[in-house]
């Protein structure tokens, strides 16, 4: 229910003056309402991220004071400045920008090669790779980790991006999305393009998927969000510790220098940035397709 | 053999090789693998025997493991709240008002970051000489330092606490989807019927939120079960066992001790709670009657 709605509730000619300005004390006092509940909300849960930042802005003595300190009592970027120095950011940021790429192209080109026929194809196993693919989510593989660290080995890519992206490259959710977005793509679109004369793969890339932008920012950006946070697998597959992801590098840095508080702060700050930037620039997108998607 | 070439099962095969070849190696290998695997007591140090059921035995008296999955069960616990609470959230975004937009993205960022990220926030926030301890106490509503992650009667609901917080704007963000594709003339079909603001509710928005509902419960109860992350970062299962879940057990037993043997086992066992749980939540939802949420 919204306030539009109310709007609509209200008969075109209020019966005297009395009533409208009730009704319109009445709608202030909503709106007042559902702006301070939004505001605790906001302030609950972003709240810690604007602690951090602070943290992080924070010259050192200022930091284990006592009571704690919540706002600086001068901004100073010397814990950017050291963290950055110390840490080699930029080798790190590297390292976890050619995985998520890697990681959300993968998801992307497969997901959508895959769910493409299950979608407009009639074909024989068709039922059988759905069973298949349903039978996945019944039956929960708990203990994927520890084959998929035998089967990294076994293929020599221990140490290697390839190992790290590789058991993340295809997921069963991701397939299902893209198929159920291309069922409502209108069945014209492939018949034009095979009286043009142009292949199946040719219709795909060309008509069909640009169709489906918003579904494959769905999957790019979820992708990319547990591409770029990942930091378990890598730890296990990397030997490596110049090869680690920002928050592999983390933890890293969590446990060597535990003590320095705002070191940590601010590269932590550094390491979720990129990735909330990419949300702010994608979010239209992303929420669009996710709305889609969902109602498949 | 041309003929097949062109027709359309082939070309359904030909798109679909990549992803099946991916998925049976990485999805369908460790299922199956992972059963052969668990009766034997392969490790990376010594020779592989069959032992046949042993692992299992040893499992259930494995008292450690039998407390793991206890924490997991508890952890199940934030499903419930985790959805009445983005329910309502969702609610409250679903309202045109001015800058309703910056709102919504406000309330995401906890999902977009990093879960070591957030947990290094509130290990802070939490720890010793805290923020969090300095308010309550300024606020009057404690008089000494809470140890909330030291705490073994606490450490396992300040986890919960985290992973909800961290949760909220995700489940919050489908539900608006769900509330945003309900037809409007519905709403107005049945105010022109004389229906008050409570049976819209009852009767429009919660029935056709069902869908919604079911896939959230069930995707937050697979993500309660397999919580590991913020455990792992937080509290490594201690103080104790009192954090100790089933996911970071399998994990110490298979990537630490490499006993890859036992912690197979284990995982199928989790695995086959998993399982019941998941037909429990479809039971529930097929069969009708109240919608527990």
């Amino acid at each position: 229910m919204n306030l539009q709605d109310d709007k609509m509730l209200q008969s075109p000619l209020p019966k005297n003056e009395n009533s409208r300005i009730i009704r319109n004390l009445g709608r202030v006092v909503r709106m007042t309402v559902i702006y301070v509940l939004l505001v605790l909300l906001a302030l609950f849960l972003m709240g810690p991220f604007l602690w951090l930042l602070s943290v992080s802005l924070m010259p050192g003595r200022n930091i284990f004071s006592t009571p704690p300190a919540i706002f600086p009592t001068f901004i100073d970027f010397e814990n950017y400045a050291q963290v950055w120095q110390f840490m080699n950011f930029p080798k790190y940021m590297l390292n976890t920008v050619i995985i998520t790429a890697l990681g959300v192209i993968f998801n992307v080109v497969l997901a959508s090669l895959t769910g493409y026929p299950l979608a407009v194809f009639r074909f024989k196993g068709k039922n059988l790779v759905f069973t298949l693919l349903i039978s996945t989510m019944i039956i929960p593989s708990y203990t994927s980790f520890i084959v998929h660290y035998l089967t990294i080995q076994g293929l020599h890519l221990g140490n290697t991006y390839l190992g790290v992206v590789l058991p993340g490259a295809v997921s069963v959710f991701n397939i299902f999305l893209m198929r159920q977005t291309f069922i409502h793509i209108p069945t014209d679109v492939r018949d034009s393009g095979k009286m043009d004369g142009a292949s199946e793969f040719r219709i795909w890339w060309q008509l069909v998927l640009p169709l489906v932008k918003p579904a494959l920012a769905v999957i790019s950006l979820l992708e990319a969000m547990s591409f770029w946070n990942s930091f378990l697998w890598p730890i296990v597959i990397l030997n490596d510790t110049e090869l680690y992801p920002l928050a592999a590098a983390l933890t890293y840095l969590n446990g060597q220098f535990a003590y320095n508080f705002g070191w940590i702060a601010a590269g932590t700050m550094i390491s979720v940035l990129p990735i909330i930037i990419l949300f702010l620039f994608t979010q239209r997108y992303y929420m669009e397709g996710l709305a889609g998607a969902v109602k498949g | 053999m041309t003929k097949w070439l062109r027709s359309e099962s082939f070309t359904a095969w030909a798109f679909m090789t990549p992803g099946l070849l991916l998925l049976a190696v990485f999805v369908f290998w460790p299922i199956i693998y992972s059963i052969p695997l668990a009766l034997t007591d392969y490790s990376v140090i010594s020779d592989t025997h069959y032992v046949g059921l042993d692992n299992f035995e040893a499992a259930f008296k494995d008292r450690n493991f039998l407390i793991s999955i206890w924490n997991s069960l508890v952890y199940v616990l934030i499903v419930p709240f985790l959805q009445i609470f983005s329910i309502l959230m969702a609610v409250l975004v679903n309202s045109r008002i001015p800058g309703i937009k910056i709102f919504r993205t406000t309330f995401y960022l906890p999902v977009v970051t990093s879960m070591v990220a957030v947990a290094l926030i509130w290990s802070w926030l939490l720890g010793n000489n805290s923020v969090v301890n300095y308010l309550l106490m300024q606020a009057g509503l404690i008089s000494k330092d809470i140890h909330w992650l030291s705490d073994s009667s606490l450490a396992l609901y300040v986890l919960m606490f985290i992973t909800m917080w961290k949760g909220l704007g995700y489940y919050m963000m489908l539900y608006l989807a769900g509330l945003q594709n309900i037809p409007q003339d519905l709403y107005e079909a049945a105010r022109v019927d004389g229906a008050s603001r409570w049976r819209l509710i009852v009767h429009i928005t919660l029935p056709l939120l069902r869908p919604y509902v079911l896939f959230c419960t069930l995707i937050s109860l697979m993500a309660a079960i397999r919580v590991f992350d913020e455990v792992y970062v937080l509290t490594k299962g201690g103080p104790g066992t009192a954090t100790l879940t089933s996911s970071l057990y399998i994990f110490q037993k298979g990537m630490e001790q490499f006993n890859f043997g036992y912690a197979s086992a284990l995982g199928l066992i989790v695995g086959a709670v998993i399982a019941v749980l998941s037909i429990i939540v479809f039971r529930f939802n097929r069969k009708g009657g109240v919608n527990p949420y």
